[in-house]
C-alpha cells in the first residue's frame, strides 16, 4: 500500500488572507492609476465638507475629494513599493551573488560596504537625500533602492553560500562545471525562492518609509498620497473636530492594511521555506 | 586545548578587530557628513538655505561664514578643519537661531535618551516575555492570538498610531498631555512622566511586534535543535529544558537585535517627536532639514550615526560575555 505524504498547502490560511487582501488593494490601485490626472488634486466641493452622497469621505481644507486622494494614493504607494522592491531585489541579488561566488577581495569589499550603509540610519538618510535631491517619484524610488539593498544582499549572500555547498553542486564542480553554468542550471530553484521574502519585505519597508517622508511634509506636494493626506491632517489640527473620522482614519488604515497583507504573505512564505518553524515541537 | 587561555587570547583580539571596524565606519560617516553639502546641486552657497534665510544674513555674517567654512580652499584642508571641529566639539552655529550647534544638540539629546531609553525598556520587557510565551504556546489559542496581534501591531504606521492616541486620550478623554514635555506649571518630574506616556506607548506598540516575532522564531529554532532534543530525550523536565537549555541560546540574537534597535530608535524617534512636538534629537534633525539649517543638520546626523555605532560596538563587546562560543571563534 502506498503511503501518501500529507499535502502541504501552498501558503496556508494567513498567506491566502494576505494574498486576497493584496489583490484587492492592487485592484484599487490600478483603478487609481487609471483616474484622470486632476482626481484628488482639484477642488470639487466646499472646504471641510462632511461625507455625503457622491462625496463618501468628504473633502479636505482645499475642497479636494478625499476618496479620490485615497485611491490615487494607493496607486502611488503600491507602484513605488513594487518598483523599489524589484530594483532592490535585483541589486541585492547581483551584489549578494557576487559576494557569494566572486573572489574573496570582491566579497570583502562588497560586504564591508554593506556594513557601513547598515550603520547609517535608513530613515534619516532617506529624509536627507529626498530633502536635497528632490521629491519626484523617480528620485524617491532610486534613493530607496540605493538605501535598502544591504540587508537583502546579506541574506542572499548567505543563501548563495549555502546553496553552493550543496552535495550535487560540489559533484558538478568536481566534474568541471563552470560557475556560470551552475548558476544557470541550479541557481533558479536554489536561490529563486529566497527572492520572494526579500521582495515582500522590501515592499513593506518602502511603503512605510515613503509614507513617513510624505507625512513629515517632504513628499511630492503635487501628487496625492496616503502620507501627504495625513500631513495635512497634522498641519490643520483635524483632531479637534470629528473630521478625523473620514480624514485621518482611512489613509492610515490603508497603509496598515497594505503592510499587514505583505507581512502575512512574508510570514507564510518564510514558514514554508524554513521547515524548522513549521515542524517545531509544541 | 583548554578554554581559559583561549578566552584570554580571544577576547581582546576580538575587541581590537571590532574596534578597528567601527573606527572605519565612523570615518566613513564623517566623510559622508563632510561631503554632503559639497555634493549638493547648486554649490556650497545653497547650504545656507532658503533664499529668505540667505537674505537675512548681513554682509558681515556672510563673510564670517565664508571664512569659517573656508570654501574655496583646497578640499583636504577643509576636511582637516572639519575633523578638528568635530573632535573639539565645535560644530559651528545654527543658522536659524544662532545657537552653537553643540549647545542645541546637548539640549535635545537628554530628551531623546529619556524617550528612547524608557520605550526600549518597556518594549524589551513586553516583547521578549510575550515572544517566549508565544513560542511555548505555539499550537494553542493564546499563542496564535499573540502572533496575530504582533503582526498587526508591527504594521501600524507610527505617526498614525500617535495621531489616534492624541485623538483618544488628548481630545476625547482629555486625560493625557499630547504636546511637548512640560505643562503650564514648569518642568516637574510628574509632568515629564505624564508627557512621556503617549510617545512611549506609540514607540512600544509599534516596536514590540518585531521583537516578539524575533524572540518567538529564535526560541522555536532552538527548541528543535539537536542539543535540546537530546536533553528532552534524556528526560529533562520541560520547565528546566526551557529555562536552562533553550532560553539562553535563544535570547542571544535577541540581545544583539535589541542593542541595534536602541541606536536606530533614536533616529526613528523623528516621527514620534514630530507628532508629539517632543523637543528631542529627531525633532531637531527634522527642523534642521526643513529649514536647511546646514550646520545643525550635519551635527544632528553625526550624533545619530555615532549613537548607532556606539550601540553596535556595545552589542559586539557584550556578546562574547554572554556567548562563550564567540570568545574562541567557534573552536573550543
Amino acid at each position: 500500500m502506498l503511503l501518501k505524504a500529507p499535502r502541504r498547502k501552498l501558503l496556508g490560511r494567513q498567506g491566502l488572507i494576505g494574498c486576497g487582501g493584496l489583490f484587492a488593494i492592487v485592484a484599487i490601485a490600478l483603478y487609481g492609476l487609471a483616474l484622470p490626472d486632476e482626481a484628488g488634486r482639484e477642488r470639487v466641493a466646499e472646504p471641510y465638507a462632511a461625507p455625503r452622497a457622491g462625496l463618501p469621505l468628504g473633502s479636505d481644507d482645499l475642497g479636494r475629494d478625499l476618496l479620490d486622494q485615497l485611491v490615487v494614493g494607493a496607486g502611488t504607494s503600491l507602484s513605488l513599493a513594487f518598483i523599489v522592491a524589484a530594483a532592490t531585489t535585483l541589486l541585492a541579488a547581483v551584489i549578494g551573488g557576487a559576494a557569494g561566488i566572486g573572489p574573496r577581495w570582491l566579497s570583502v569589499t562588497l560586504m564591508r560596504g554593506a556594513d557601513v550603509l547598515l550603520i547609517l540610519p535608513e530613515l534619516i538618510l532617506y529624509i536627507l537625500a529626498a530633502a536635497f535631491l528632490g521629491q519626484s517619484f523617480g528620485v524617491r524610488t532610486a534613493i530607496l533602492a540605493l538605501i535598502l539593498w544591504p540587508v537583502p544582499a546579506r541574506v542572499l549572500r548567505a543563501g548563495v553560500l549555502t546553496a553552493w555547498s550543496r552535495g550535487h553542486l560540489e559533484v558538478s564542480r568536481a566534474m568541471g562545471a563552470p560557475a556560470w553554468w551552475l548558476l544557470a542550471r541550479h541557481g533558479t530553484y536554489l536561490i529563486g525562492p529566497l527572492l520572494i521574502p526579500v521582495f515582500v519585505r522590501t515592499a513593506k519597508v518602502a511603503i512605510v518609509y515613503d509614507a513617513t517622508l510624505s507625512f513629515l511634509g517632504l513628499g511630492d506636494p503635487t501628487s496625492p498620497s496616503w502620507g501627504t493626506t495625513l500631513y495635512w491632517v497634522q498641519t490643520n489640527g483635524v483632531f479637534l473636530s470629528d473630521a478625523w473620522l473620514w480624514w485621518a482614519l482611512p489613509p492610515g488604515a490603508a497603509i496598515m492594511l497594505t503592510v499587514l497583507c505583505l507581512a502575512l504573505i512574508g510570514v507564510a512564505v518564510e514558514e514554508r521555506l524554513n521547515p524548522a518553524l513549521r515542524e517545531a515541537v509544541r | 586545548m583548554t578554554a581559559v587561555p583561549a578566552v584570554r587570547r580571544g577576547y581582546p583580539r576580538y575587541l581590537a578587530g571590532r574596534l578597528a571596524e567601527y573606527l572605519t565606519v565612523l570615518l566613513v560617516a564623517l566623510t559622508l557628513n563632510f561631503a554632503l553639502p559639497r555634493a549638493l546641486p547648486g554649490g556650497p552657497l545653497k547650504l545656507f538655505g532658503s533664499p529668505e534665510a540667505l537674505a537675512r544674513l548681513t554682509a558681515d555674517e556672510r563673510a564670517q561664514i565664508a571664512t569659517e567654512y573656508g570654501f574655496g580652499r583646497p578640499l583636504h584642508e577643509q576636511f582637516l578643519d572639519y575633523l578638528t571641529g568635530v573632535f573639539t566639539l565645535d560644530l559651528g552655529t545654527s543658522l536659524t537661531d544662532g545657537r552653537p550647534v553643540t549647545q542645541a544638540l546637548a539640549d535635545a539629546l537628554p530628551w531623546t535618551l529619556l524617550l528612547v531609553g524608557t520605550s526600549t525598556v518597556v518594549t524589551a520587557a513586553l516583547g521578549v516575555t510575550l515572544g517566549v510565551a508565544g513560542a511555548l504556546r505555539r499550537r494553542r489559542g493564546k499563542g496564535s492570538g499573540l502572533l496575530g496581534a504582533a503582526v498587526v501591531a508591527d504594521s501600524i504606521p507610527q505617526f498614525w498610531l500617535g495621531m489616534l492616541l492624541i485623538v483618544l486620550f488628548g481630545v476625547k478623554l482629555q486625560v493625557l498631555p499630547t504636546y511637548g514635555v512640560s505643562g503650564p506649571d514648569g518642568t516637574t518630574v510628574g509632568g515629564v512622566l505624564q508627557h512621556l506616556v503617549l510617545p512611549v506607548t506609540t514607540l512600544t506598540v509599534t516596536g514590540m511586534g518585531y521583537l516578539f516575532l524575533y524572540t518567538r522564531s529564535s526560541l522555536l529554532t532552538v527548541l528543535t535543535s539537536e542539543p535540546v532534543q537530546h536533553a528532552h530525550a534524556r528526560g529533562v523536565p520541560y520547565g528546566r529544558l526551557v529555562r536552562r537549555h533553550a532560553l539562553r541560546p535563544a535570547l542571544l540574537p535577541v540581545h544583539t537585535i535589541l542593542m541595534l534597535e536602541i541606536g536606530f530608535l533614536a533616529a526613528g524617534a523623528i516621527v514620534v517627536e514630530t507628532v508629539f512636538a517632543y523637543p528631542g534629537l529627531g525633532r531637531l534633525t527634522f527642523d534642521a532639514i526643513t529649514a536647511r539649517d546646514y550646520p545643525l543638520m550635519q551635527g544632528a546626523f553625526l550624533v545619530l550615526t555615532v549613537l548607532v555605532v556606539v550601540m553596535n560596538a556595545l552589542a559586539d563587546a557584550t556578546y562574547p560575555l554572554l556567548d562563550p562560543r564567540a570568545r574562541t571563534g567557534g573552536h573550543s
